[in-house]
């Protein structure tokens, strides 16, 4: 038995238009990599795409890989990740899987307030295949609470769990304000938990469990998973051995400069020596200030005339992370949230019960207002009217708050 | 109104009531004594006997009964023979105020029972946390008890009794009460995996079970958490106070720490070498090796490092972040040490306490405590951390929170049967005091010498304290508060009645 593991795609996730159909790029060599490979089939860990409703070209390029997958036998299995679920379940991602491009393994029924999944087959290989989506706001763990598990852990056979969602156990330093839950919510006994949702690149074997694995990004989705990570990748699984296989897009160049004691021209010079005598072609440069200016403001850095340098050695896409550089006059106010989401998240926190009403608990009230946010941050997609869009999001709204708008 | 007595003399905190016939009176009861300026509560610390017959006939009437079986009767025995009641005046209520009492009640006044009326003036404190229903001797009222939680916690307690006399149940009822709370979390180090609930009635039954994270090594039950603490997290000064060290291998671990950083652990264990080159003897090097080994179950063969126990290379990085995370959303942390030995226990305890005292020093500094809920740190155990031996080897975290914590809102909730082993300076720094039944006279007199109330009279009153009944000293209660604590099981059952679980819809279910 052999299959790939993918997660975190994020269709549509970079804005500039530079890098907007990279993570693109990046699923469509992914999908060609398997098809080499020969797999028998691919899971893929949810965020396949960045919202629930993906840009039009993105969403044709993905969907004719879908169809080059599903004619050459190769079967896909999905959960829903944070990013492109819908609280009402009416996403792009079902629309796919009635046309037969994938299956989403989030099926099951309800019995007794507790939820009971059904195994996926594999018709190739046999492998059995059980997963529970992602929600915002690691939403799902109330899932996983409610979960029934002995049908689950007594199924026999080579059995795959597909979640999306952080291990409390398992998460790296760096990721330690993200919402997690604890590994013990994860029925026991299946032999490969495919994971998505945490952006690292792991693969544990846990007494009890079983491989454990997260394969990370197809692409890194910000600054700083550039950074650390250079670059995304997906498991080969074959016969019980992990193979981690990467997608290498653009060569990645990092400058770190420490701005203590230095003047903003000082600064703008070193860069410059330090990047004459080299070539940028297909590289992202990123650069990285940080520490306290001797004189001035971390805006009389002259970044336009680093970046048109750059873009002169024919670098592909040049970005810059000057939050952590302060004069010394001011300090910049700090926060531990390292995403737009925890601190979304916190705030939501910080500001829940302050409208009372009967029967909203700080739970409820907590989804509703992420389910709201998530529903109005959606933007008009292409060739859709404005009547449209707004029916659209009265409609989705008005599930959500369980009333006629 | 049920007359109980008469006052007939003593002087200031040593109130005699004469016991009217066919009326107990029992050590702990509170009476009331009304005036016209209002009313003083009172409770009776000691009880003797009284008697208008000399006590050379007393002697000779026994005699007679004992050594000859000699039928008699004595006239207008009521008046001959009866109990004398020793009581201390609490405070004086006026209309729903109370005041510490400073005149005697008059000549002659007649004592009653207390009645629920009389005791309006005990209000809801603004963070309510009840301990218990208020207690007239061994009679229970149907008054509550509740202190403000958020300054008990903070200006830290003390729960001290004998074993079996209720510490435990307590402390269940303590924490049931506290959760969901947004004033307060709490952060439980169990060394006999008892609070959770793990195979019987615990906080897990709680409606609101989502406000409490329990970790544990073996087995965690559905929903709770592996206990997996990362090496790297580890620093030297978190040994203090849980391993004794000499300097020299003191020295060790500082110079290992400063060279090697997070990885220090690492590098002593697979004997690195240090770019000063060797400065400690092989032996100080090779019990460094042994004791870090065996504290933190680690192994080490073929020149490997293998983790058996929670400490871990690979995992566990979030762990205590996650912890204070969840403190500092007014969570309770439940950690089951049932599997560790005591320095383990302390170690984990250690690195927690260390980051949440430091936080919350931040947020002090940054002007942002005020937001933050005050966090209280349950000590099985005390004197282990807070003992007099232990602090004379150096200050730990804990005695530094005991000493500091209430400016920063982290507080201590210490569990001891032993107070005496901690010293005076550490128990006065203690504002309540949650005092059960205690046998040892040394374990009464520290508790006495220490309380935020006068006790002095009270010796007796704690000597006879029977299981589930506790006094109650602090800062922040009006007097000193007898208490019944009700049965775990009973406040479960309570709390749970007539509750459902909410059903759940899976919208998203293919």
């Amino acid at each position: 038995m052999k299959f790939a593991h993918l997660a975190d795609c994020h269709i549509g996730s970079w804005r500039d238009p530079k890098l907007r159909d990279t993570s693109t790029l990046a699923f469509c060599k992914a999908i060609d990599n398997c098809i080499k490979e020969k797999v028998d089939f691919i899971l893929i860990a949810g965020d396949l795409f960045n919202t629930s409703f993906p840009r039009l070209d993105n969403l044709k390029t993905v969907v004719m890989k879908f169809k080059q997958l599903k004619d050459l036998n190769i079967p896909v299995y999905i959960v829903p990740g944070s990013h492109d679920y819908s609280p009402s379940g009416k996403t792009i991602l079902d629309v796919l899987e009635e046309a037969g491009l994938f299956v989403n393994v989030f099926k099951g029924n309800v019995e007794n307030g507790k939820l009971k999944l059904n195994f996926t087959i594999d018709k190739k290989t046999g492998a059995k295949i059980a997963g529970i989506l992602g929600k915002r706001g690691a939403l799902e763990k109330a899932y996983y609470e409610r979960l029934m598990i002995e049908n689950l852990e007594k199924e026999d056979g080579y059995k795959i769990f597909l979640f999306h969602s952080g291990i409390d156990e398992l998460k790296p330093k760096e990721m330690e304000n993200i919402i997690s839950q604890p590994l013990s919510l994860l029925p026991k006994g299946f032999d490969y938990y495919a994971g998505g949702h945490v952006h690292i690149v792991d693969n544990k074997h846990i007494d009890g469990y079983g491989r454990i694995a997260y394969p990370g990004p197809l692409f890194p989705n910000s600054f700083a998973e550039l950074e650390k990570l250079e670059r995304g990748g997906f498991f080969i699984v074959e016969d019980g051995n992990v193979r981690w296989e990467p997608i290498q897009i653009y060569n990645i160049f990092k400058i770190n400069k420490d701005c203590n004691h230095k003047i903003p021209e000082q600064i703008k010079n070193e860069i410059l020596d330090e990047i004459k005598n080299k070539e940028f072609n297909n590289t992202v440069v990123l650069i990285r200030f940080h520490g306290t200016l001797e004189s001035g403001k971390p805006s009389d850095i002259d970044f336009k005339e680093i970046f048109t340098y750059l873009y002169d050695k024919s670098a592909y896409f040049v970005m810059k992370s000057s939050h952590a550089v302060v004069s010394k006059e001011f300090e910049e106010i700090k926060t531990d949230a390292r995403n737009v989401e925890d601190i979304e998240s916190f705030l939501i926190k910080e500001h829940l019960g302050q409208i009372k009403l009967e029967n909203l608990s700080l739970e409820k009230e907590e989804e509703f207002i992420k389910n709201l946010m998530r529903i109005l941050i959606t933007e008009k997609q292409e060739g859709e009217t404005v009547p449209d869009f707004e029916r659209r999001v009265r409609e989705e709204v008005s599930r959500i708050l369980e009333m006629e708008l | 109104m049920l007359i109980k007595g008469q006052i007939i003399s003593g002087e200031f905190g040593r109130i005699i009531a004469r016991q009217k016939s066919g009326q107990s009176i029992e050590i702990g009861e509170l009476l009331i004594a009304d005036s016209n300026d209002g009313k003083i509560l009172m409770q009776v610390y000691d009880l003797v006997y009284g008697s208008q017959i000399s006590q050379q006939n007393l002697e000779l009437i026994s005699g007679m009964k004992l050594e000859e079986n000699t039928e008699f009767e004595l006239f207008d025995a009521n008046l001959r023979n009866y109990m004398l009641a020793m009581m201390k005046s609490l405070v004086t209520i006026k209309g729903k105020n109370a005041f510490v009492s400073k005149s005697l009640p008059s000549f002659f006044s007649e004592v009653r029972e207390i009645k629920e009326d009389d005791l309006s003036f005990l209000t809801k404190p603004k963070n309510p946390m009840f301990i218990g229903n208020l207690r007239s001797g061994s009679k229970l009222l149907d008054v509550p008890i509740y202190l403000d939680g958020e300054k008990v916690f903070s200006h830290h307690i003390l729960i001290a009794g004998t074993t079996g006399r209720g510490k435990s149940v307590l402390v269940s009822n303590l924490l049931w009460n506290a959760v969901g709370r947004d004033y307060c979390g709490i952060l439980v180090l169990d060394p006999h995996d008892e609070y959770y609930g793990r195979n019987r009635i615990g906080l897990k039954e709680h409606p609101h079970k989502e406000n409490i994270v329990y970790y544990t090594s073996k087995n965690a039950p559905i929903g709770t958490n592996t206990l997996r603490i990362n090496l790297d997290i580890i620093k030297p000064f978190h040994f203090d106070g849980v391993v004794d060290f000499s300097d020299a291998q003191r020295q060790c671990l500082n110079l290992y720490y400063k060279e090697f950083s997070d990885k220090w652990i690492e590098a002593i264990i697979l004997e690195k070498e240090l770019s000063i080159g060797k400065v400690f003897k092989d032996d100080t090097m090779a019990v460094v090796k042994r004791r870090l080994l065996y504290l933190l179950d680690l192994e080490f063969s073929n020149n490997q490092l293998f983790c058996n126990g929670i400490f871990q290379l690979n995992s566990g990085f979030a762990t205590i972040n996650d912890i204070c995370q969840h403190l500092e959303e007014g969570r309770i942390v439940i950690i089951d040490t049932s599997n560790f030995s005591g320095a383990v226990e302390l170690l984990i305890g250690s690195l927690i306490a260390n980051e949440v005292f430091n936080k919350y020093k931040i947020y002090k500094m940054n002007g942002n405590l005020n937001d933050k809920p005050v966090i209280s740190i349950v000590l099985e155990e005390a004197p282990r951390v807070l003992g007099k031996e232990v602090l004379e080897a150096g200050p730990n975290i804990f005695s530094t929170i005991a000493r500091e914590g209430r400016k920063f809102k982290v507080g201590l909730t210490a569990i001891t049967q032993l107070p005496s082993l901690i010293p005076r300076e550490i128990l006065a720094n203690i504002n309540t005091k949650i005092i059960l039944g205690i046998e040892m006279k040394p374990e009464r007199q520290a508790i006495i010498e220490s309380a935020s109330q006068d006790l002095s009279d009270d010796d007796r009153t704690i000597a006879s304290l029977d299981i589930g009944e506790a006094l109650i000293t602090s800062n922040f209660a009006k007097f000193v508060t007898p208490i019944s604590i009700p049965y775990f099981e009973d406040v479960v059952k309570k709390t749970l009645k007539g509750k459902e679980e909410v059903a759940m819809e899976f919208s998203e279910l293919g």
